[in-house]
């Protein structure tokens, strides 16, 4: 079964290569992999109406590894006041220092760097960048 | 093959909200000091050891409750609107945090007197924020 879908894959690699320019091709694919294995599923409000609850995303893991986040941008980051637990937020300024301020899209229902401060931004952990559960709602997060 | 299965996350992302109900009232604060204020009287009053004893524990009980809730209106309720309209609000609920504690280290009605003020004064920006309109349900 595993192999069928493997198959297929394969497939639309081949034909997606052969129509555009290879490297961009292959980057996306890259891309792909590695957000697949980075993949999240999304539990609680605050990210509402980009996010909701129970949404399952795409992540790039090395979206930052060569450059910092952006004001705007969406990032998962380590919970300061408790690092194992993963956050998703939004950056919406970025102190002198670079450490981030992030904050929740549904503010009201928030808790973010309005109560625990900027965030360090070597706990930032990928990009969420895509939808791709529920159905309804698949495609690219802004 | 259960497609969901095979395509769910393994990993939890928290679009995180410490409190997501969005239920904040200073009454919960009010109520824990005015037991600490009554308890004082109590102890006070009595003779008795043992139930002298029970005052002290139940007192620092509450009094940290009410700082718990006092740092939940702070850290959670006011936001940076509120800030505008209400400056003091930050030095406020500081000095409230920190009375509880001293509600907690001693048995002085004046100071729970204190902390009942402090917190009718973070009641007063809560209202004057609209929290009573949208942070409880209409009864």
């Amino acid at each position: 079964m595993r192999l069928r879908w493997l198959v297929l894959l394969g497939v639309v690699a081949l034909v997606a290569d052969l129509a555009t320019p290879r490297g961009r091709v292959r980057a996306m694919a890259l891309r792909l992999a590695r957000s697949w294995q980075a993949r999240v599923a999304i539990e609680g409000p605050s990210m509402e109406p980009t996010v909701m609850d129970g949404d399952w995303l795409l992540v790039d893991p090395l979206a930052y590894a060569t450059r910092s986040p952006v004001v705007g941008g969406l990032v998962l980051a380590a919970d300061p006041r408790e690092p194992e637990r993963v956050l998703i937020k939004r950056v919406v300024t970025i102190d002198p220092d670079g450490w981030l301020r992030l904050e929740g899209d549904d503010p009201d229902h928030s808790t973010d760097s309005r109560a625990f401060g900027a965030v360090d931004p070597a706990t930032v952990s990928g990009a969420p960048w895509f939808r791709y559960w529920p159905p309804g709602r698949i495609g690219r997060l802004r | 093959m259960d497609l969901r299965r095979a395509f769910a996350p393994t990993r939890t992302a928290h679009a995180h909200c410490d409190v997501p109900c969005g239920i904040y009232d200073p009454v919960q604060a009010r109520i824990e000091a005015e037991s600490c204020y009554r308890i004082i009287e109590k102890y006070h009053a009595s003779t008795d050891d043992v139930f002298r004893a029970r005052c002290l524990i139940v007192k620092e009980e509450r009094a940290e409750l009410a700082k718990h809730h006092i740092d939940v209106l702070w850290s959670d309720y006011f936001k940076p609107e509120h800030l505008e309209k209400f400056p003091d609000i930050k030095d406020t609920c500081w000095k409230a945090a920190k009375q509880a504690s001293k509600v907690k280290q001693g048995v002085d009605l004046d100071a729970a007197k204190e902390l009942l003020a402090l917190i009718d004064k973070i009641d007063e920006a809560w209202r004057g924020t609209g929290g009573a309109q949208n942070t409880r349900l209409a009864s």
